[in-house]
């Protein structure tokens, strides 16, 4: 990098400098390579598909901005999806963050006991989304699932029928696998966090006759805040980016009750309107808004780590 | 400084790499060139590439072995499953990446004309000896602007299947099926009565558009009422006949055991299960499933009656032409080994081989009335719902979006009409409206 | 401090119930992948005729195997070498740009993978990767970067920056430190890394749908395709063998590995 020695730097400290820089980025290279190839390049391309009539058969057919963009605020699915997509986040991330912690409150003492425990957890986490979703989609159908057979047994639904029927039920159903493949992995995540609190602390507060209640509130809760930040973040991301599931489960359906913002994008692409221009202009809305949320959540973890 | 030079580059490689697919995009469109083909095609030993969707694996499965046993060519089938079709056609015909030959659902093939993936065969197809005989709703439907486009593959047509098992358990004549829509929801509700476990009257795809057109459209094609006008921009869904089929289903709903649970929220994955489990008594079914539901009888399964999908008229019936047409891509570059083994599929053996002996549907009605002599009757009736002519196929271009596509207008219209409070038809039907005249 | 027998009796109880609502769905797939079904190919008796389906489908098991093995491999060893050094570079070295190109790494995170998949499709059919299992492997790197970079950086924070300077001292560059003297003590994060690539790439069906054709594609996709291939009936029974076949290296490698997953987080998430 020739222009690092212009600087008004004392030769050898600049020299250093130049050394650090150049290495540093060599370092970085090969993550800034993927990172341009097949990150940025497709971005760009994503940019130019928002502003183009770019038909999934018909191809790229010029500009057309801000066409799209009306387009994806016009449809009757965009809001319902957004209300969708953030109830699902709020109930998924709750669910997730309050088990993660009582999971890692169970098992964080190592003990043969909980070390069996722990793997009994986390087993579910090395399942893929996809075919956490496929396991599932038996488990819940109304032919070979039991899980129609118990629900109807205590007479809480009809015989026959699936747990995928209905909006809300659908929407229960596809959480309980989100729970049941990722709590183990926050519970993990929480964990950690745990173990960074010193022992002392403990000590100290029940020194004080502090109740169990009254340590987790006073001590556990305030030294986690920046780990469940953490965890609040990945949560939230992954929520509102919420598909295979959806997509193996329900489809979006029944009647449209729980289509989430990206598979609305990929109904955009692929199937009811077959225009990748608005799915691309969809995405970009989707993209701006994580960067934005994400931006929120991490000025908290800033101002709560200090 | 260096981050500077850095953003630099990247900008540039950036900047180079958007323009390179631009290029590679500007020109898409029938490109192939169809002008010098024979009339029989080339058979010289090239592998030509085939893909289809899934549901119709069995049958494409066979008539790509029958043409490699005999051709110097080899055609490599590449199945694709249903829902991911068109994102699989739309990401090639992006690269330019299409195969050969294509296949697809017929009602998804206006729109795939349309947006010009196919390669223009008008004159090889008018240049057919038997073009006559062939299946017209497949020929149709990729037509476009006097373009013809493609030819049928493989031919699936809906048709009333009941189960006489039930029948006779229910007091009902196990030989003779619903001829009207009202005698339809009578035998259903006697099937619905007899109150056995799992046991239902009909059964109905609630959640699958494209189930839904092929079992409910007969019935008011039978009454010659139509579902769209004729350009396919305007639903025509609120005529008289399809409120008396949508009512009658309302009154297998409300009926206990009526619709086989879980009908309101089929997707369409496992609509024909219930009835090939024996535990529907009558309903709409696919022909290309019907062959699955003999070998079962056969094996000591319960026994099937097949008859014509009935309008709310005595005496008239109708069918959807349904399945796959098939064309050859804008990006083929072996057109004429291509059309060798359209055209050769297209002739009275070939059809008689792969379809006919097989005991599936030609779509050849030359084949259909000579080549099934010894067929179980039942096959020769889906057989007279072709060659009667009655049958249709819908052709729109945006009809995948008002009908197919999940969540679709015309979903919701049959999610009110059956099992909401049923008096919407008129606003749903404006909904299909505004999506197909856009 | 003695609780009651009791107790801890009902605390293991209620444990041992949260436990087993864990893992018998897993148990729920194992068993009914051998039991007899209607509808399926293993319609009585037990056996193991689901598989069977399984090892006949189109290319053939065996194919599809090979194709998640190979794209695994290759993210695995891309995202560990990229990751390692890239953690090494965001971590160790002070430079203009290194805050931007950890938070770009990051911001991976926050793209739908769905939306990239079309503009990739354009783009690699021009860099000659379209249909290849190095592209896909690729892909899912890209999607690991983010997690797997920040692992990495924060498991070289946490080692004291003068175990390296002392060997830097002794004559080693930059390069020679690293592999000499932190690999050693990064190698949890390491495998973590390496493990949570195989997972990903081993599992994920999305961009194998995208990016390659059928004699391509990789066991989940296979799976997924099988789900729906005849019209009508899905066969729950081969559903079920594919899921327990994907399951099982995954369960293996987890189980074997778990000492190094739990670790490798340790050092990653500290200072989260």
């Amino acid at each position: 990098m020739p222009s690092v020695s212009k600087g008004a730097v004392p030769e050898r400290k600049s020299k250093a400098r130049a050394a650090q820089t150049r290495r540093g980025l060599l370092y970085a290279l090969p993550d800034w390579a993927m990172i341009v190839l097949l990150f940025f390049v497709p971005i760009a391309l994503l940019f130019i598909m928002a502003c183009s009539r770019w038909s999934l058969m018909g191809g790229n057919r010029g500009l057309n901005f801000p066409d799209n963009f009306i387009a994806v605020f016009e449809n009757k699915l965009f809001g319902q999806s957004i209300l969708f997509t953030l109830e699902y986040t709020v109930i998924v991330t709750i669910f997730l963050l309050v088990l993660g912690l009582g999971l890692a409150l169970i098992v964080q003492e190592s003990s043969k006991w909980n070390n069996v425990l722990r793997t009994c957890f986390l087993l579910p986490s090395a399942t893929g989304l996809a075919s956490a979703s496929l396991l599932f989609y038996a488990l819940y159908s109304p032919q070979v699932g039991p899980v129609t057979k118990i629900l109807s047994f205590f007479g809480l639904m009809d015989q026959g029928g699936s747990v995928l029927a209905t909006g809300q039920s659908a929407l229960w159903a596809t959480i309980i696998v989100i729970v049941w493949r990722f709590s183990g992995y926050y519970m993990l995540l929480m964990m950690i966090g745990l173990q960074a609190i010193p022992g002392d602390l403990y000590e100290a507060a029940r020194m004080d006759g502090a109740g169990t209640w009254r340590i987790f509130r006073s001590v556990t809760l305030p030294l986690m805040k920046p780990t469940i930040v953490m965890c609040l973040v990945y949560c939230v991301t992954g929520s509102i980016l919420a598909f295979d599931q959806f997509f193996i489960l329900t489809k979006g359906g029944p009647n449209n009750s729980t289509m989430t913002v990206v598979q609305l994008i990929y109904n955009f692409a692929f199937d009811s309107k077959k225009d990748l221009g608005m799915a691309a202009a969809l995405s970009l809305l989707v993209l701006v808004a994580l960067v934005i949320i994400n931006a929120i959540q991490m000025r908290g973890m800033r101002d709560n780590t200090k | 400084m260096a981050f500077k030079n850095v953003a630099r580059t990247l900008a540039g490689v950036a900047a180079v790499a958007m323009l390179i697919p631009l290029a590679a995009c500007g020109g898409s469109g029938g490109t192939s060139q169809t002008a010098d083909i024979p009339a029989k095609g080339t058979d010289d030993g090239t592998t030509i590439t085939l893909w289809t969707r899934s549901p119709l694996e069995r049958q494409a499965k066979n008539a790509v072995q029958a043409y490699n046993k005999s051709h110097k060519n080899q055609v490599k089938l590449e199945i694709i499953p249903n829902d991911d079709m068109e994102g699989k056609v739309g990401g090639a015909s992006q690269t330019d990446s299409l195969p050969d030959i294509l296949a697809g659902d017929v009602v998804r093939i206006p729109y795939w004309a349309s947006e010009g993936i196919f390669a223009d065969l008008t004159e090889q197809i008018d240049g057919l000896d038997n073009k006559g005989d062939l299946q017209q709703g497949h020929i149709d439907a990729g037509t476009v602007d006097g373009k013809k486009y493609t030819l049928p593959f493989i031919t699936d047509v809906s048709v009333m299947v009941w189960n006489k098992n039930l029948y006779k358990e229910a007091g009902l004549d196990p030989e003779k099926g619903p001829s009207t829509v009202a005698e339809f929801v009578k035998q259903a509700k006697a099937v619905a009565n007899l109150n056995k476990d799992g046991v239902a009257g009909s059964y109905l795809a609630g959640q699958s558009g494209g189930a839904l057109v092929f079992d409910l459209f007969p019935s008011v094609w039978a009454d010659g009422e139509s579902v769209m006008n004729e350009d396919g921009t305007e639903a025509t869904l609120d005529n008289t006949s399809m409120k008396a089929v949508l009512d009658g289903y309302k009154e297998l709903a409300d009926t206990a055991n009526g619709l086989g649970a879980g009908s309101k929220e089929e997707t369409g994955a496992t609509w024909t299960a219930p009835f090939a489990n024996g535990k529907i008594g009558v309903m709409p079914y696919p022909n290309t499933s019907c062959t699955a539901l003999f070998e079962a009888e056969k094996d000591g399964g319960f026994e099937v009656g097949v008859t014509p999908i009935p309008g709310t008229k005595e005496g008239k019936t109708s069918t959807f032409l349904g399945g796959d047409a098939m064309g050859i891509s804008k990006d083929s570059k072996h057109v004429a080994q291509a059309w060798n083994f359209l055209s050769w599929l297209m002739g009275e053996d070939a059809q008689k081989e792969v379809f006919a002996d097989n005991g599936d549907t030609a779509s050849n009605i030359a084949t259909l009335k000579s080549a099934y002599d010894d067929a179980d009757a039942r096959v020769k009736t889906i057989n007279s719902v072709i060659i009667d002519g009655n049958g249709q196929t819908p052709k729109a271009v945006k009809f995948n979006e008002a009908f197919n596509a999940a969540g679709s207008p015309w979903q919701l219209l049959i999610q009110n009409a059956v099992w909401g409070n049923g008096d919407s038809l008129k606003t749903d039907n404006q909904a299909v409206t505004d999506v197909l005249s856009q | 401090m003695t609780t009651p027998l009791w107790k801890r009796i009902v605390a293991r109880v209620l444990q041992s119930l949260l436990a087993l609502a864990f893992i018998s769905p897993l148990i729920w797939v194992i068993v009914c992948s051998f039991s007899p079904q209607p509808g399926s190919a293993q319609s009585s008796g037990w056996g193991v005729a689901n598989y069977l389906t399984l090892f006949g489908y189109q290319e053939g098991l065996p194919v599809y195997l090979l194709n998640s093995v190979i794209v695994s491999a290759i993210s695995v060893v891309l995202s560990v070498v990229v990751c390692t050094l890239a953690g090494y570079s965001f971590s160790r070295f002070d430079y203009p740009g290194r805050n931007l190109g950890f938070m770009v790494t990051l911001s991976i995170l926050m793209v739908p993978y769905a939306s990239l998949l079309i503009p990739l499709m354009v783009w690699y059919k021009n860099i000659g990767l379209n249909d290849t299992l190095l592209g896909v492997g690729l892909v899912i790197t890209l999607f690991q970067l983010p997690m797997s970079t920040f692992i990495m950086r924060n498991a070289f924070d946490a080692i004291p920056k003068d175990m390296e300077e002392a060997a830097m001292v002794d004559g080693c560059n930059s390069f020679q430190a690293l592999l000499k003297i932190l690999v050693p003590v990064v190698k949890p994060s390491m495998v973590t890394v390496g493990l949570l690539a195989f997972l990903e790439a081993w599992n994920n069906f999305m961009i194998p749908l995208y990016l390659s054709s059928s004699g391509k594609s990789t066991l989940p996709l296979a799976m997924v395709n099988m789900r729906q291939q005849t019209m009508g009936v899905i066969d729950y029974g081969a559903t079920e063998a594919g899921v327990v076949v994907l399951l099982i290296p995954c369960a293996i490698l987890f189980l074997a590995l778990q000492k190094y997953y739990v670790k490798g987080f340790m050092a990653g998430a500290v200072k989260g």
